[in-house]
């Protein structure tokens, strides 16, 4: 439960790019087309599941402090959190290498459109961001921080189709000169990021306490209903 | 500009309007949007990414005939990382209020792609005395366009500039409140920055006919 | 032909000496700038403690600390006691108010580890000051706490700070406006039972005279921060509910 709750959560409320406004570059920059569109959401999705995970692990065995214990109670005071960016970062631009490596050898044609933004996706901050965002907000396990990763990706890719299947479109449509391109694309997702927002409503939590109330409140009506009943069987005594 | 040659010149120039690394190259977009809900905050953010830039452009560019192809986007990406990292130490160390101030863009500096973006397309084949020029070039355009936003965006939804009441009282209705003037709060809130920013754009592009995508 | 930097022995090499080179410097800085910023720390610490007492050098609008040359005395001044609350035990402890309170949370998930709390005991014009320093999650990042109450949780004075709220909305948690509203609010409802202080939008008391409504004014744009101020009071401050009850007995 906690699983699928964190995985909506991560692709709908706290979508990278229309709630946190991660990865904004190379969202704007490759969504043109549908098709490459697709490719670089699939390859942020596949870089996120990575690293995610991996950086919780580095964060939690080396990174957070007091998280070298497990070599030793010597070891147990260090706190090595100030390399948390640089780990990371590593972490991230070494995968993001390898997906490079990967795609050239076997998608010639999609390593061609995608250009420099496949370099970029190491400083996708949608991509570094979520690993910040794992450590920030101090996801418990790694099973949470693996669905984290996913969903995060996910929202991603989301939002890159969704803004590339508009932009297909509206060539057709008679855009002002000027806005042509990247001004009517601002725009449009700016939008869309309103029509996000009302997602926040969804899965706020706090129901245990609301459920408590509501009880109380019920109990008060049964007791009040209880006295009342008792006042009028005396009456009809 | 005595100093500079005409090429040189056109390093520094060309970024701040023609060839704006936000509106044109589509660079740095995330922090633009993320922090401009203050007009304080963007000149903070314009300063910090002139300052990592210009040094990053030209240690780069001096490492450009040494750094292996094969990694170069994590050498990059360190280079930032460790510039980024010791300034953030040394200010805590000795100008703890500035970092404080500061402390909420490491992470976004780090990640703006307008420095990954320049160092992979200018200074890993240029010198360092271009790629100094082009940092600062590219840094002052991306500046501009984050005041700009901030400015907009602060004053319309705050009634604010640098968090000095500009518009009167909305409390009390003096100024512009008395008239009935309200602010919109909904300035403030991060889709507003992208419509903003679209509309620049498009006020940039209707003087400038030659920018126009087709 | 191939570049002499194109060769895998070259690259490792290179990545090694980068490690190393980097490696060393960061954790030279950090080694060598450690001290200076642990003192930093625990001067903004005493600062905003001092500050959530009334202890500031506010004027008018304007917010201001009390300057740091003068914070070590003031703080020694005005914080009689500090205690270190840890289920029925209470100890004395002089440095509670450094206690990480990340690392706490943490060692709390163990169920067998009973959380420690720390709590500074203050005295200003013969008024005591309750203070808890507490912590929570704002939108991006930790969000802290400094709240002053009296012996009834009746909320004295309070700072809120941040580590990446967004700039002109979370961020302003940290300001007077916000912070101020706090002042006088009522942590438990009239029965006694505690309720903590909800920021709430669909307010219907903006100017904040209503006192006993548990209630403080949202900053407009920052739903999730404020909430997140409101549940860190509330899960927070709860735990120090049993503290407040023996001390009236």
């Amino acid at each position: 439960m906690e699983h699928i709750e964190l995985f909506l959560k991560s692709i709908f409320i706290d979508n990278m790019v229309f709630a946190t406004f991660l990865g904004m570059c190379s969202y704007l920059a490759v969504s043109k087309k549908v098709s490459t569109a697709v490719g670089l959401g699939a390859a942020v999705i596949f870089v996120l599941t990575i690293t995610v995970p991996l950086n919780w692990l580095l964060d939690q065995y080396i990174l957070q402090p007091g998280a070298l214990s497990w070599l030793g109670e010597e070891y147990a005071a260090y706190d090595l959190s100030f390399l948390s960016f640089i780990l990371f970062i590593a972490t991230i631009a070494t995968m993001v290498q390898l997906v490079e490596i990967v795609v050239e050898k076997f998608l010639p044609s999609l390593y061609n459109s995608l250009g420099i933004f496949l370099p970029l996706i190491a400083v996708n901050c949608a991509i570094l961001g979520g690993s910040l965002f794992m450590q920030s907000r101090e996801i418990p396990t790694l099973g949470l921080s693996t669905v984290y990763g996913i969903g995060s990706g996910i929202g991603f890719f989301l939002a890159i189709l969704t803004i590339a299947a508009i932009r297909e479109k509206i060539r057709y449509s008679n855009v002002p000169p000027a806005l042509r391109g990247l001004g009517i694309t601002f725009i449009i997702t700016g939008l869309m990021a309103i029509g996000f927002m009302s997602f926040g409503g969804m899965l706020t939590g706090d129901d245990e306490e609301a459920k408590e109330e509501k009880t109380a409140q019920v109990n008060t009506v049964i007791k009040n209903t209880n006295k009342e009943l008792a006042n009028n069987t005396k009456v009809n005594e | 500009m005595g100093l500079l040659s005409k090429k040189d010149a056109a390093l520094i120039k060309d970024p701040l309007f023609d060839n704006n690394p936000v509106t044109i190259q589509v660079l740095g977009i995330c922090s633009a949007l993320a922090i401009t809900a203050e007009l304080e905050a963007s000149i903070v953010m314009a300063i910090a990414v002139l300052f990592v830039l210009g040094i990053g452009n030209v240690l780069i560019s001096l490492m450009r005939n040494i750094i292996p192809s094969k990694i170069r986007i994590i050498v990059q990406l360190v280079v930032v990382a460790t510039l980024v990292i010791i300034v953030d130490l040394v200010l805590k160390a000795y100008a703890y209020e500035l970092s404080k101030t500061l402390s909420v863009f490491v992470g976004l500096i780090i990640t703006n792609c307008i420095i990954m973006g320049r160092f992979e397309a200018f200074a890993l084949a240029n010198s360092p005395w271009q790629s100094f020029l082009d940092g600062i070039g590219n840094a002052a355009g991306y500046g501009i366009i984050l005041v700009m936003v901030g400015f907009f965006r602060e004053l319309l939804g705050a009634g604010t500039l640098l968090g000095i009441p500009v518009l009167g009282d909305p409390i009390e209705k003096t100024g512009l409140y008395a008239l009935g003037y309200e602010n919109n709060g909904f300035m403030l809130l991060a889709p507003m920055a992208l419509i903003t920013l679209g509309i620049i754009i498009w006020a940039q592009r209707s003087r400038n006919k030659a920018l126009i995508e087709d | 032909m191939e570049k002499r930097t194109d060769k895998n022995s070259y690259t490792i090499l290179f990545a090694i000496g980068m490690v190393i080179v980097v490696g060393s410097l960061l954790a030279f800085a950090a080694a060598g700038f450690k001290d200076r910023i642990d003192e930093n720390k625990r001067i903004e610490k005493q600062l905003n403690i001092l500050y959530a007492m009334g202890v500031n050098e506010n004027e008018g609008n304007d917010m201001s600390f009390v300057s740091k040359d003068k914070v070590g005395g003031e703080f020694s001044k005005y914080i009689t006691k500090q205690l270190i609350i840890q289920g029925d035990e209470i100890t004395e402890d002089e440095n509670a108010y450094l206690l990480d309170l990340k690392k706490e949370h943490n060692l709390a998930k163990d169920p067998k580890h009973e959380r420690r709390l720390p709590l500074l005991i203050g005295e200003k014009e013969g008024v005591i000051y309750y203070i808890a320093p507490i912590r929570g999650k704002g939108l991006w990042d930790a969000i802290w706490a400094y709240v002053a109450m009296d012996k009834d949780m009746v909320i004295l004075g309070a700072f809120f700070d941040h580590k990446g709220e967004t700039a002109g909305l979370g961020a302003n948690i940290n300001q007077r406006f916000f912070m101020d509203d706090f002042i006088g609010e009522h942590l438990m409802d009239s029965n006694g039972a505690f309720k903590g202080v909800n920021v709430s939008k669909s307010n219907a008391d903006p100017k904040n005279i209503d006192k006993t409504d548990n209630e403080v004014d949202a900053i407009a744009g920052a739903t999730i921060t404020g909430n997140g101020v409101a549940a860190m009071i509330k899960s927070e401050l709860k735990l120090y509910v049993s503290y407040f009850k023996n001390l009236k007995n």
